[in-house]
């Protein structure tokens, strides 16, 4: 983006919609045009909030930091600089560069980086951190020529990588990656030494540019993609497996058709990071399985669920799948050699992501690699990532013996268990409350500053529900959060996971929501929206009529009235542990 | 470039720099009667002019340029 493009996505601002995205952007530099890049990006980024961002004084980058935990905002960008950790290393400074001082510049160096890493900690405990790693190039302070790197250079790099990955360890402190940020900006091109020297500005606009919207996606990464759909001949494999057999399709450096093994290779790791991965192919499904049971495949088949192999269109196996994982095309990628098939798949689904397998092309093949990451990329893994496919799995193996007799009998036997949990600070149900569309009582979304906020009111409760039975965990799949005041108790939140519909688990939280609060009703904030049609259902069930939108009540007579049996076992914390928590 | 067209894009980037002047204003603005035009948005206005006009702005060569018409002219003995 260039200057010109930043100041006039500036200019023309947006309605007044009431809401506000404030950023702290910190740094020891006039902030100038990064301040405008960061704006511009932010309202890109946000284009019905209006954009406020904090900055701090010149040259004092950890005061700033320590100011600006004290003033709230939904993100705070941290742009760290040599010369903000030693001023002997500021180009705008004349101090000397004696040889016989880099000892004590590398020692200061380490001092301020642990005072810095503290003072981070305690600005991401308010709000989500991205914290950029010196950009720019050391001065030439040391007697080596460019070529060769010196031990005070090293030390210096040794002290910021440690540092770094100290801070990477907490999940709310984000290391913008320095890699990507090479990509998008040369190193020679960064530093416009006049605008340092006039201005105290130190980067070049395109950097300028680069480094905002890095720190912007890593503070307020986007919602990951949850599921893809792949093609099989000439994407997983090279060849046609109708036409080759299953010893003639190939993925090896052998065969010329590595590519396909880089991409079976990234499958398996979506696969693992919770990705669902299925499989849409015009082919015979006993060759199919056939493949799959191949020793050498790297995509391993009970990481693909489901395998729609088949003659008829494309689009009807990716309606079908996309029925299996009960997820709206728009979370979906669908991965494809021909662009007949694409074309085809996109035009029946729209909103789902096509892309086109490159065969024989690696870079381009690298390429669809690193888009995939950037689609499905998360910043953490957790228990329910691991759990989802296989749950998936096991609820179609289950639906023909719940079909075969009463569905209150079958629920009966099932040995559920519900875990509730009081943990505030549950990432997984921030994650579950702005992932989910289906059972979400009003689709209302957060920010990760908003959602701590949320929790600083007086009274605010979460309650997050794990589910276990005898087909195995589902893991964390639904939250209810509210606002208790003696018996008065208002619901913002209810969301649940598809993966867990047909088992009354909402129900059951409603029920212990009840008994806990000993609330007379329950005020649930309802909104409709275009996809929660599970919730109205839910609703109209409980309350006998269309819920209407705005504070519904819900009384605890109308609840008992209504409620359906339920079978689960209940594991909540007594109210000494719930203190504790 | 004709003498219009860079009073037009110099025109837009004053514009941009400085979004609350009146357009009809542009062309007598100057620092002394804009409260907005204080350094930072003098480092925000060449930039922007350089950008523009795809040339190398040299900061101290405008730092006494600081009304349209005196930019206006700095710049055309720069592109000339």
């Amino acid at each position: 983006m260039r200057l010109s493009e930043a100041l006039d996505v500036i200019r023309a601002g947006v309605p007044d919609s009431g809401t506000v995205r404030r950023i702290h952007l910190i740094c020891g530099f006039t902030p100038l045009h990064l301040e405008t890049f960061v704006r511009a990006r932010a309202q890109l980024r946000f284009p019905a909030a209006k954009i406020e961002i904090d900055t701090g004084l010149f040259g004092d980058l950890e005061g700033n930091v320590a100011r600006a935990a004290h003033k709230s905002a939904d993100a705070a960008l941290v742009a760290i600089e040599w010369a903000d950790l030693d001023a002997r290393l500021d180009l705008r400074s004349a101090a000397g560069w004696k040889s016989e001082t880099l000892d004590d510049i590398a020692t200061q160096i380490g001092e301020r980086l642990t005072r810095l890493h503290s003072l981070l900690r305690a600005l991401a405990a308010a709000m989500p951190v991205a914290v950029l790693s010196p950009s720019l190039p050391l001065p030439p302070v040391t007697h080596f020529p460019p070529s060769q790197s010196g031990a005070f250079e090293l030390q210096l790099r040794a002290a910021m990588a440690g540092f770094l990955e100290r801070l990477a360890a907490d999940r709310h402190l984000r290391v913008v990656s320095e890699s990507e940020l090479a990509l998008r900006s040369p190193a020679a091109a960064r530093l416009d030494a006049a605008l340092l020297l006039h201005a105290g500005f130190p980067y070049s606009i395109a950097h300028a540019d680069a480094v905002a919207d890095l720190a912007l996606a890593c503070a307020f990464p986007a919602a990951p993609k949850k599921g893809l759909i792949t093609d099989l001949d000439d994407t997983v494999w090279k060849g046609i497996l109708g036409d080759a057999g299953v010893s003639g399709v190939s993925w090896s450096l052998d065969r010329r058709s590595h590519g396909h093994a880089l991409y079976q290779q990234m499958l398996g790791s979506l696969a693992q990071s919770g990705v669902l991965v299925g499989v849409a192919s015009k082919n015979d499904p006993t060759l199919v399985e056939s493949a799959f049971a191949r020793p050498d495949m790297i995509l391993k088949p009970d990481q693909v669920f489901p395998f729609e192999a088949g003659w008829g269109a494309k689009s009807d196996a990716v309606s079908r799948i996309l029925a299996r994982w009960n997820i709206a095309a728009d979370s979906v990628v669908f991965v494809d050699d021909s662009p007949m098939e694409l074309a085809e798949v996109a035009e029946r689904h729209p909103g789902i992501e096509c892309l086109r397998f490159p065969a024989d092309k690696p870079a381009a093949i690298l390429e669809l690699l690193w888009t995939l990451r950037s689609l499905f990329g998360k910043g953490e893994i957790r228990e329910e990532d691991r759990v989802r496919a296989s749950s998936l799995r096991t609820a179609a193996a289950i639906e023909p013996a719940a079909a075969g007799e009463a569905s209150e009998e079958f629920l009966r036997k099932v040995d559920a268990k519900i875990t509730l949990d009081y943990e505030m600070d549950s990432g997984r149900a921030f994650e579950l409350v702005n992932k989910t569309n289906q059972f979400n009582l009003n689709g209302r979304r957060f920010t990760e500053a908003e959602w701590r906020a949320y929790f600083e009111q007086p009274g605010a409760f979460l309650v997050t529900a794990g589910y276990e039975d005898r087909f195995g965990p589902l893991g964390k799949i639904a939250v209810i959060a509210g606002i208790c005041e003696g018996l008065r108790c208002a619901i913002d939140v209810w969301v649940m996971s598809c993966r867990a519909f047909s088992r009354r688990i909402e129900f059951q939280m409603l029920a212990r929501l009840f008994e806990n609060t000993r609330a007379k009703a329950l005020l649930l904030r309802f909104s409709p929206t275009p996809r929660n049609g599970p919730t109205q259902e839910c609703l109209r069930r409980l309350l006998g009529f269309d819920p209407p939108e705005g504070e519904i009540e819900l009384t605890a007579e109308q609840f008992r009235r209504n409620c359906p049996p339920l079978f689960h076992t209940v594991h909540q914390p007594s109210r000494k542990e719930r203190q504790t928590a | 470039m004709s003498e219009q067209e860079i009073r037009t894009r110099l025109e837009r980037c004053f514009a941009l720099t400085f979004p609350q002047l009146d357009p009809a204003s542009v062309p007598s603005a100057s620092a002394s009667r804009l409260a907005a035009w204080d350094s930072v948005a003098q480092v925000s206005l060449l930039t922007l002019i350089g950008e523009e006009f795809g040339v190398e702005v040299d900061f101290e060569d405008f730092e006494d340029a600081t009304s349209f018409t005196a930019i206006e002219s700095r710049l055309r003995e720069k592109l000339d």
